[in-house]
This record gives C-alpha cells, sequence and structure tokens, in this order.
C-alpha cells in the first residue's frame, strides 16, 4: 500500500513540475519569477492541512489515548512544520527578485512566520518530555491551543499589515488568473498533498517502529 | 481555596519586589537602547509598555506553580478532589491580581520618566490592558502549569507563550497606540473584539484542558 | 534579469533537496528500526533452537 501511494506521489510531482514549467505560460506582470509560487501556496495549504490534523489528532487522543492519534499528530506537526519553513523560505526568494527585499512582514510571511514559531515550539515540548505519556499529553494541549490561536494570528496580522483601514476594507483576491495558472496550481495542490500524506504515514510509522523496539 | 489564597498572596510579595525593580530595570534598559531622543521613544511608547508588561509577565507568570514544586505541595494539587479546573481558576485569578499589579506600576513608573498624563485617557486605556491581560495569564498559567513538570522550563516557558501571544501583542499595541493619542475606543474595536475572543477563547481550551495538564 | 530564473531554480533546487533530505532520512530510520527488531527476533529465536536442540 505504501508503495502505491509512494508512486501516486511522485506521478503527482512530476505532473505539478510539469504543469508549473512546461505547460503554464511566462505570467504577464511578473515574468518566469512567478512559477516560485506553484511552490509557495500549495506548501502553505499543505502546512494548514497538518496543523488541522495535529488539532483533530491531538483531541482523539486526550480524549480516547489511543497511541496511534499521537503518532499522528507527532508526524503531521513535523511534516507541517518542515512545509512551512518551505513556505517561508520560498516567500523569501520569490520576494527578493519582486519586493527588492529578502524580507517584508507582509501578512503571509508574517503570519506564516508565527506558525512556525509555534509548531516549532511543539516539538521542541516533545523532545524535552522523556516520559512518553506526558509528552504526548502535554503535546496535544499545546497542539489544541496553537491551533485555535491560528485564526487569531490571521486577523491579527492581516489587520496590522492593512494599517489605518478598518477591517471593512475588502480583501485582495487573486483577482481573475487565466484558467491554466489555476489549473497549474491545482495539480501541485494535489502533488502536495499527496505527497504530505506520505510523508506522514512513513513517520508515523517510524515512530510506531521506535515505541516497539523501546517497550 | 483559603490555602491557595494564602499561598498567592505569599509569592506576591515575594514576586511583587522583585517584578518592581525588574520594571524599572526595563524602563532603563529602554532608555539605554533607544537613546535619549525624547520624540523618537514617544512613538514607540506603546510597544515599549508592552513589552515591559510581557517581559515581566514571563517572569512573574513562569513562577506560578514554582511554590508547589519546591515544597512538595505539587502531590497535594494532584490529589485535590474535585474539577482540577478549579484550581486553574484560582491560580489565574491570582496571576491576573498580580499581572494587574505589575502593569500599573510600570505605568506609573512610564509616566513618570516619559511625563505622560494619563488623566484623560486612563479609563480607555485600563479597558485595552484588561483584555490584554487576561489573553496573557489565561494561556501563561495553563503553560506553566505544564512547563512546571519539564526541566529546563524557564527556556521551554517563553518559547512557548510568546508565539501564542504574538496576535495579543500585535492588538494590544495597536490599540494602546490609538487611546494613547486620545481617540475613542470605538475607532479600535476591531481590534477590542479580537481580545475578547483571544480571553474567550484561551480561558475555554485553559479550563478544559487544565485536567490533563495535572494528571501526574 | 528580467525573468529572474535563478530564483526560480534556487527555489525549486532548495524544495527538492529539502524533501529529498526528509524522504531519505524517513527511509534510512524506517529500515534502522525494521532490521533492528529482525535481529532480535532472529536472536531469541536461536537462542530458543539452542535450549531446545531438535532430535
Amino acid at each position: 500500500m505504501r508503495s502505491l501511494l509512494g508512486g501516486v506521489t511522485l506521478a503527482g510531482l512530476v505532473a505539478g513540475l510539469v504543469m508549473g514549467f512546461a505547460i503554464a505560460p511566462r505570467e504577464a506582470t511578473q515574468g518566469n519569477v512567478q512559477r516560485i509560487m506553484y511552490l509557495h501556496v500549495p506548501s502553505v495549504w499543505v502546512a494548514y492541512l497538518a496543523f488541522a490534523v495535529v488539532l483533530v489528532a491531538s483531541i482523539v487522543y486526550l480524549v480516547r489515548r489511543a497511541e496511534a492519534a499521537d503518532r499522528l499528530a507527532h508526524a503531521s506537526a513535523e511534516v507541517g512544520v518542515l512545509f512551512t519553513g518551505l513556505t517561508i523560505a520560498t516567500g523569501s526568494i520569490w520576494g527578493k527578485p519582486t519586493w527588492g527585499t529578502w524580507w517584508t512582514w507582509d501578512a503571509r510571511l508574517t503570519t506564516v512566520s508565527i506558525l512556525f514559531v509555534m509548531y516549532l515550539g511543539y516539538l521542541l515540548l516533545r523532545g524535552m518530555i522523556e516520559d512518553r505519556e506526558r509528552g504526548a499529553r502535554f503535546a496535544a494541549v499545546l497542539g489544541i491551543v496553537a491551533a485555535f490561536n491560528i485564526p487569531l494570528v490571521h486577523f491579527s496580522v492581516y489587520w496590522w499589515r492593512t494599517l489605518h483601514q478598518p477591517p471593512s476594507l475588502v480583501k485582495p483576491g487573486p483577482g481573475t488568473m487565466p484558467g491554466i495558472i489555476v489549473t497549474a496550481l491545482l495539480v501541485n495542490f494535489a502533488a502536495f498533498t499527496l505527497l504530505y500524506a506520505y510523508f506522514v504515514t512513513r513517520r508515523a510509522r517510524v515512530l510506531r517502529l521506535e515505541a516497539e523496539a523501546e517497550a | 481555596m483559603v490555602w491557595k489564597d494564602l499561598l498567592v498572596e505569599r509569592r506576591s510579595k515575594e514576586t511583587l519586589n522583585a517584578l518592581f525593580f525588574f520594571g524599572l530595570l526595563l524602563l532603563f534598559v529602554f532608555q539605554f537602547a533607544l537613546g535619549p531622543d525624547r520624540e523618537r521613544l514617544a512613538g514607540t511608547l506603546p510597544g515599549l509598555l508592552w513589552l515591559g508588561f510581557i517581559l515581566s509577565g514571563l517572569l512573574g507568570l513562569g513562577r506560578t506553580f514554582v511554590v508547589e514544586r519546591e515544597n512538595d505541595c505539587w502531590e497535594g494539587l494532584l490529589l485535590a478532589p474535585g474539577d482540577k479546573s478549579a484550581i486553574y481558576v484560582g491560580k489565574l485569578a491570582g496571576n491576573l491580581l498580580l499581572m494587574l499589579v505589575i502593569e500599573t506600576i510600570l505605568l506609573v513608573l512610564f509616566g513618570f520618566f516619559f511625563n505622560l498624563d494619563l488623566t484623560n485617557v486612563l479609563p480607555a486605556l485600563a479597558v485595552v490592558i484588561a483584555l490584554g491581560t487576561v489573553a496573557l495569564a489565561a494561556v501563561g498559567t495553563l503553560f506553566a502549569a505544564m512547563t512546571a513538570q519539564v526541566r529546563a522550563r524557564e527556556l521551554l516557558f517563553p518559547v512557548l507563550l510568546l508565539p501564542v501571544e504574538a496576535p495579543v501583542l500585535l492588538a494590544t499595541v495597536k490599540a494602546t497606540e490609538a487611546v494613547l493619542v486620545g481617540e475613542p475606543l470605538g475607532s479600535v474595536a476591531h481590534w477590542l473584539k479580537l481580545l475578547a475572543a483571544a480571553d474567550v477563547v484561551y480561558v475555554a481550551v485553559g479550563v478544559l484542558t487544565f485536567d490533563f495538564v495535572m494528571e501526574g | 534579469m528580467a525573468d529572474n530564473w535563478s530564483f526560480v531554480f534556487a527555489a525549486y533546487g532548495l524544495a527538492v533537496v529539502v524533501l529529498t533530505a526528509y524522504w531519505r532520512f524517513l527511509v534510512r530510520r524506517e529500515r534502522e528500526l525494521s532490521e533492528g527488531s529482525q535481529v532480535l527476533r532472529e536472536g531469541s529465536g536461536m537462542s530458543e533452537q539452542a535450549r531446545h536442540p531438535s532430535p
């Protein structure tokens, strides 16, 4: 089963690359730099997906004390941090030629950075507790707090960046993107989601083997 | 609960003095780091004020359960009959009181050093400070209970608390900015609503998950 | 300069490096752990045989 998921994931990633480079056109205003978005946007989507899974798995663990839920939370948090870091890096690399600077406190980069540090703290907490059961419990509580914090981070950062205007201002949407670009994005979304599932299943399996080895 | 109140009071007296001096030192440090230019400092005043609150909070809140750990009262807490959430609420109330006292002291010191006239803005400022402090104390109390049982707690507590409080910091500084220049609370209603939402969420999560943190 | 391909390749290159490294970490870890448990199982199997030699 695992090899099937792995195979499909690989196929998806290749398809995403093809879409991003060969089939999607050179973007009108930004030039080819825009192609980084096929990495950056799916990464941030995977990160949010990962943290949502952490929330659910954390609640399930606290209610049912299922070790599998704890392992899922741990694995998903780790993969989430991975993709969050990737989001920040690709966003920064995209920003340098576009805005002229490696770093800017725009809404997305700021939000993602806060998430990055929050869930890095989650991994740190897990690493610092030797007792497996206590580590699982505390991590679950932290996972819940962090997840509920995400919308607060979202709104506060967004309002912070739109300065003196009240939040009734219409949020700038993606506008009208050419259909082919949207398609390329969607293909990459799917590919990255598969990659997330693949990574999490393997990571959770490693965690289970580690637990069995200690027993 | 009376026993708990006495504990709170004893710890508060100990910590209050230290935190008062800490606040004073912070003001000196801010001044030294940012230079004698009054104008420039005045622009950053809301930020500095909340930096002061949060840094003092890190010290004060981090110590919430230290007394129990040091004096072997921890098992007593764990074995206490009934819902452990009552302990959380009790500690939260104590922490709120502690924080509000510290913040009042810091506010007075700020007013003195920066020659501020706060009389007109005080009610509005109080609302902002109250909302922000509940958010700080709610998560701080929960995390303090967690990190009290972990090694390297002094490192882990700020590392966990600060990212979570980032939106609170954003909101309170923005609201304080507006309030200090005399704008009505209505102009920052969205920030206040965010803070209120944060307060509700954090306290609710704290009450609901405290039991899991205190299982021993 | 207009198209900044170097940035595009930098971003994609970074992604490939990081994701591949993580994948290799997972594969290596899983192999270590399953080999380790296999050795344990074989070891106990062998000692069983030593204690109960087949007639």
